[in-house]
């Protein structure tokens, strides 16, 4: 646009100024600029040949629209169409974010489709910005939504959609970024807006916008355009909830986003990109964003995580659940029209069913570093979950954190009952055993004892010396001395063999090996040692089968 | 990502623990020569300590390495046990440790598996699935041992 050249630097150094005073203005035309804004005449009005000055014109004009608080839906579609429609024009060039608030160029026009919001309309943007900025910021904090910056609109050209949500986010985010960050828009701001569904929708819608912006505006610092558009790409999975949810605003964005997304396909692959990114991004966007924008967008969020949430549920059946924060939320909305776009230009499949396993790194949650740190920490979460899942058995099937949550519950305490009853067994099944004969005998073997040979059957020899020898039989004396208490199986008179006879044959325990002929403690170097080098042997064989199978040759 | 040597860990594992739990044993018999096993009170006493003994055990035989070993150890016996790996300080930490602030977990399911995997309370999300996934393990591997023990001294 031509006006952009000369706009421009007034725009960029008065853009903080006018930032503010838009808000305020905002703020007090909040009813009637949202209204206008929402006007399906502004539609109209757009005229694609000079969508953004005719739009913007049309929308400061006509203050007077009322209708914006009372459509939440048409409202929504609105903003839509509208941000379409700034992305159709910004489409046609290259969307470089960054640029408004350097000062657009010429370029800047053509290509700031989402950035270039600003830029073509200096003033009027800004306010529409501005506006929406504080409509967002208003509905935000009254929704107790958050506003998890969501630069990931437009990774998807395939959803038209999401290019124009994209547009807008790029739009927004870029002016808002500085405008939002700048001046604190009071929550009470959009007394007319209806916080409720359309807050909702808005917000979310918005926060995506403002994020991709905020994301849009650090990757292109850092990489350009291009990496803005990467950022789009990333979307989490919940996308179809919410794209459901959004799905008026994100057929509106369609127009810009194809533009845009196109480009963005590309950059799917960049994940690791994006996110490295993203955490720079973020670490900037953490200090851009001031305090309220901060709480606004973590109430956001959380509002924007119950609905993400069930819609998530919906769909990846808990993939989100746990990470109930902002991110997750933000992520999700995001993802949602990323997801979408992601399925279409992929051609993947939505999400594995595994949710958790579904992150991805998001472009635009700039401001929200516990978006990043959530992701992170929700991998984590996920790659743990997969490896429970090899341990539980019958966990393959199931999907879904809850679900396996639950089953690991399950599986922990039925093993906890397990070690109960088991110990109730040995409680009554090892009676009192009569130690002190056994120990005596085993001081007595064990004294008399040298070392043991180390290999297990040169042991069978030493263990005759040895009344500890063991002989991979029956339990004999010893253990059942030791063990049962009840004479009937094991009579003292084994015992007294055992202490006669130098060779002991101790039970073979499976899977068992070695500890359990430890008698006391006395014997424990002995046992050691031997156990050692039965225990090698054993393995050899087969000792892991803890089963019956193997027969573990236990030596004292 | 916790993709320890299955086997040979296991192994480790299940001969520490056997070895241990096997001496706990007799050692409890040792010390209660004759206790009124055979009455119910008795018996029940006698499978409580056998419970701990085997947890203790399985405690001892992990060492200090995991948090819920730790937390075990802590609970039941800060006393100086043999082949106890880390300093008694840690466990002792531990226990000072202030453990009512529940993290902010996901769901009720979370607070449930926290309360089941020792040591579980004070752990974020993410260490609580690994030491979950630890304390798995080593409760088969406890249940292995027991039974082999229960199946050889009721033959």
């Amino acid at each position: 646009m031509e006006k952009e050249s000369t706009t421009p630097p007034n725009w960029t150094t008065s853009s903080f100024g006018m930032e503010i005073q838009p808000n305020e203005l905002n703020c007090a035309a909040a009813d009637q600029l949202p209204n206008s804004f929402f006007n399906p005449n502004w539609d109209n009005s757009v005229d694609h040949s000079d969508p953004f000055d005719s739009s913007l014109s049309s929308i400061v004009s006509s203050p007077a629209a009322s209708n914006a608080a009372a459509i939440p839906g048409s409202n929504c579609l609105m903003i839509t169409e509208l941000i379409g429609r700034l992305g159709s024009i910004c489409n046609s060039g290259e969307i470089s974010p960054q640029t408004y608030i350097a000062g657009n160029t010429t370029t800047n026009n053509n290509s700031t489709n989402t950035s270039g919001y600003n830029t073509p309309l200096n003033s009027p943007p800004k306010l529409n910005l501005s506006i929406m900025d504080s409509q967002i910021r208003g509905r935000l904090p009254i929704n107790g939504h958050q506003v998890p910056f969501h630069p990931t609109l437009v990774p998807f050209s395939a959803d038209p959609g999401f290019a124009e949500r994209a547009a807008r986010f790029s739009c927004f985010g870029n002016t808002n970024c500085i405008g939002l960050n700048e001046t604190d828009l009071p929550y009470g701001v959009m007394p007319g807006m209806e916080y409720g569904k359309m807050s909702n929708a808005s917000s979310n819608q918005q926060f995506k916008l403002v994020g991709s912006q905020m994301g849009v505006k650090e990757n292109n610092k850092q990489e350009g355009n291009v990496a803005v558009k990467r950022k789009f790409i990333r979307l989490p999975r919940p996308s179809t909830p919410e794209n459901a949810e959004l799905g008026d605003s994100r057929e509106g964005s369609s127009v810009s986003e194809q533009i845009p997304g196109g480009e963005v396909s590309t950059k799917v692959d960049s994940d690791a990109n994006a996110r490295k990114r993203k955490s720079i991004s973020r670490g900037k966007a953490k200090e851009t964003p001031s305090t309220p924008s901060a709480k606004d967008h973590k109430t956001a969020v959380d509002n924007e995580e119950s609905n993400a949430k069930r819609i998530r549920q919906d769909e990846d059946a808990g993939n989100e659940k746990d990470s109930a924060k902002a991110k997750a939320k933000a992520d999700s909305k995001a993802a949602g029209d990323g997801n979408q776009k992601q399925s279409k230009d992929n051609s993947k499949p939505s999400e594995p069913p595994k949710d958790y396993i579904h992150v991805r790194a998001r472009r635009g949650q700039a401001t929200d570093s516990h978006s990043l740190a959530e992701r992170v920490r929700r991998e984590k979460i996920s790659e743990r979950m997969k490896f429970l899942q090899d341990l539980v058995p019958g966990c393959n099937k199931v999907t879904g954190k809850a679900v396996m949550l639950d089953e690991i519950i399950n599986y922990v305490q039925s093993l906890q009952r397990q070690v109960e009853f088991l110990s109730m067994k040995l409680a009554t099944v090892n009676p009192r055993m009569d130690f002190n004969m056994e120990a005596q005998l085993s001081k007595d073997i064990f004294q008399s004892r040298g070392a043991l040979p180390p290999t297990l059957y040169p042991l069978d020899s030493a263990m005759r010396s040895i009344p500890y020898g063991y002989q991979p039989q029956q339990m004999q004396a010893l253990h059942g001395g030791i063990a049962n208490e009840t004479e009937n199986r094991f009579p003292v008179n084994s015992l007294a063999a055992l202490s006669r006879n130098p060779s002991v044959q101790l039970p073979p325990m499976d899977g068992f090996g070695e500890a359990v002929p430890q008698v006391s403690a006395p014997w424990e170097d002995d046992l050691q040692s031997v156990v050692q080098m039965g225990f090698g042997q054993n393995q050899q064989q087969s000792f892991h089968g803890s089963g019956a199978a193997a027969q573990m040759k236990v030596e004292l | 990502m916790i993709s320890k040597g299955a086997t040979w860990n296991s192994n480790s594992c299940r001969i520490k623990f056997a070895r241990r739990f096997v001496s706990a044993l007799l050692h409890m018999r040792n010390r209660n020569t004759r206790p009124g096993s055979l009455t119910i009170e008795g018996v029940r006493t006698h499978t409580q300590r056998i419970k701990i003994a085997a947890y203790l055990s399985m405690a001892q035989a992990v060492g200090s390495r995991r948090a819920w070993s730790r937390a075990v150890l802590s609970k039941h016996g800060s006393r100086a046990r043999r082949h106890s790996r880390m300093g008694r300080s840690s466990v002792g930490l531990k226990k000072t440790r202030v453990i009512r602030s529940y993290p902010p977990g996901e769901l009720g399911q979370a607070k449930k598996l926290r309360q089941l995997v020792p040591g579980g309370k004070t752990m974020d999300m993410c260490s609580l699935l690994e030491e979950t996934a630890h304390y798995i393990k080593c409760l088969a591997t406890q249940v292995k041992v027991m039974q082999t023990l229960a199946d050889n001294f009721s033959k």
